[in-house]
């Protein structure tokens, strides 16, 4: 039997070191994630092939520099770039990750956690109506994969990211890897993770396959979201189960890393297509690709 | 009393961006208050995955420059991030700050091959004219003399560059060890409008140090040696390596005229 529900569009992260090969499988993605950041930093050559390809196959937007997370007023400038570009690309919806990135001056370019307690998620929900004010496509929220965390944090990941959602009407770009690896290092029940979430919050769904990383000043080995690897089972399991509950207009897995074993990213792609059959049944029409958030 | 988060953030970064963090030299260090409760093993994995990324950009953008380096690359990167905390999250900002290290560490230590710091600034040259904006997208509004029919100034995407050896046999090897010939040469590295390919071109010198000079518009007829200097814009004009204002009658403004 088919739920009537959207039919999630499946698709990559553009990543420009496969440039050539994403154009030659155009036809095997519904939807592709453009790096709003790559068009910012990457240079003409990466602009002009990003840009080439509005019209061919539909684009969403997603970040990775905005750092919502520091203590600090929204970069005005950096949003009027992003709006600029997801006019540009007509993207249906704008993503970026619950994280900080950089301070004044300092810039690791690496996503960090922000304490979870109510007076940071104040501070967040006051920055994501912001930008709700000045992107006009919905905006979503990803929770980032983390190696430590701040002592003072008071709420668990799900209610933190409840609670922001919630008060701002934001919908959840639930990473399953990134929540695979979570439970696995911090020692928690994915499954009750996604059972905590609001019902319907999750609007789009990363995947990626990771790596263990076992070091000798480490007390134990711990998982790594490197974006390097097909995608584990065990995170496709979490997708079956988060799509009882929600249902998400997107679902994409990224890869930064070997890109000559590419062609596991179509592997992957039917991986996930064999599971929404198994979870949702048959497409019928158009996947979705806009964000109802 | 607790920080202020900014203050925590801004200490973890400090930590985390550490040579002694990354290289394992804080074990007997006192504990920042700041920090104490978070694991240090996982505070250094951390700090390597960001290393490691900030690097794989300066990697990525001066692949020639870090296959001469050969085995000297582990210990000038370590130098380097001794002394270069990470500022901006841009390959470009990371490239120029690895430039820059580069050749306040060559004032001191004379580089090898002595052609290098040649290659590396050619490497970074091709990287900005990559990541200028297309002359389009960035008219020049900014009141300046610019309206004014032949004007010229150097077109975005190109840049200017004197160089003690002439490394672009570097560049245009696939294979093999090669020594590039010394000898004062001067060279316009340019990303043509209809190209994604880098070129680089050879200028006379005098072309070369006219098209350095030409950042913003200028009236060509108030440069020095105005007989001369009208050879070398047309010199440059031909190659597409200026543009040259054209002002219509009723059109209301400029537009840029790309000789071709």
């Amino acid at each position: 039997m088919t739920l009537r529900r959207p039919y999630p569009a499946v698709g990559i992260g553009y990543r420009a070191a496969i440039d050539q090969w994403t154009h030659d499988h155009l036809g095997d993605f519904d939807v592709l994630e453009i790096t709003v950041d790559n068009c910012i930093d990457g240079g003409r050559p990466v602009c002009s092939a990003i840009y080439d390809l509005v019209g061919r196959i539909p684009l969403i937007a997603h970040g990775v520099g905005l750092s919502i997370g520091t203590d600090t007023p929204l970069d005005e400038g950096y949003l009027d770039k992003v709006g600029e570009i997801v006019e540009r690309l007509n993207a249906p919806v704008y993503s970026e990750h619950l994280a900080f990135t950089r301070v004044p001056g300092q810039d690791l370019a690496d996503l960090l956690p922000v304490p979870k307690t109510e007076a940071v998620a104040a501070s967040i929900i006051t920055k994501v109506r912001h930008i709700q004010s000045r992107i006009p496509v919905p905006f979503l929220l990803e929770n980032i994969s983390y190696l430590f965390d701040w002592p003072d944090s008071t709420c668990s990941d799900a209610d933190f990211l409840n609670l922001i959602c919630r008060e701002t009407g934001a919908g959840l770009l639930l990473d399953i890897e990134n929540l695979f690896l979570n439970s696995r290092n911090h020692d928690f029940d994915p499954y009750a993770f996604l059972d905590s979430l609001n019902a319907g919050v999750v609007k789009e769904v990363h995947l990626a396959g990771g790596i263990t990383m076992d070091e000798d000043f480490l007390a134990r080995p711990y998982f790594v979201d490197s974006h390097s690897h097909a995608v584990p089972d065990e995170a496709l399991d979490l997708l079956e189960y988060a799509l009882k509950r929600h249902a998400p207009a997107n679902i994409i897995v990224e890869r930064d890393d070997r890109f000559e074993a590419a062609s596991e990213l179509l592997d992957d792609v039917a991986r996930i297509r064999a599971r929404l059959v198994n979870t949702i049944g048959h497409a019928h029409g158009q996947p979705a690709v806009g964000s109802a958030g | 009393m607790a920080s202020r988060l900014l203050d925590r953030q801004a200490r973890l970064l400090d930590h985390l961006s550490s040579a002694a963090t990354l290289f394992g030299e804080e074990a007997g260090a006192p504990v920042d208050p700041t920090l104490q409760g978070i694991d240090r093993g996982l505070l250094r994995l951390e700090a390597r995955f960001a290393c490691n990324r900030r690097l794989g950009k300066i990697a990525a953008a001066f692949p020639r420059t870090f296959e001469i380096l050969g085995a000297d690359q582990k210990l000038i990167l370590r130098e380097f991030v001794e002394v270069s905390r990470p500022t901006a999250a841009s390959t470009l900002a990371n490239a120029r700050q690895f430039c820059e290290f580069l050749s306040a560490r060559w004032r001191h230590e004379p580089p090898k091959p002595a052609y290098l710091p040649d290659v590396a600034a050619c490497e970074l040259a091709m990287l900005e004219v990559r990541n200028m904006v297309q002359d389009h997208e960035q008219p020049p509004n900014k009141g300046g003399s610019y309206g004014r029919k032949g004007n010229i100034r150097r077109r975005r995407g190109v840049i200017a560059l004197r160089c003690a050896y002439d490394i672009r046999s570097i560049f245009a090897r696939t294979s093999g060890e090669v020594m590039p010939p010394k000898r004062d040469v001067a060279f316009a590295v340019t990303l043509p409008c209809d190209s994604s390919e880098v070129r680089i071109l050879e200028l006379a010198p005098a072309a070369c140090d006219l098209l350095a000079r030409l950042d913003d518009w200028v009236d060509p007829r108030t440069l020095d040696a105005i007989g001369e200097q009208e050879n070398l814009v047309s010199y440059l004009a031909v190659h597409a390596l200026i543009e040259v204002t054209e002002v219509e009658v009723g059109v209301g403004g400029p537009f840029l005229r790309e000789p071709s």
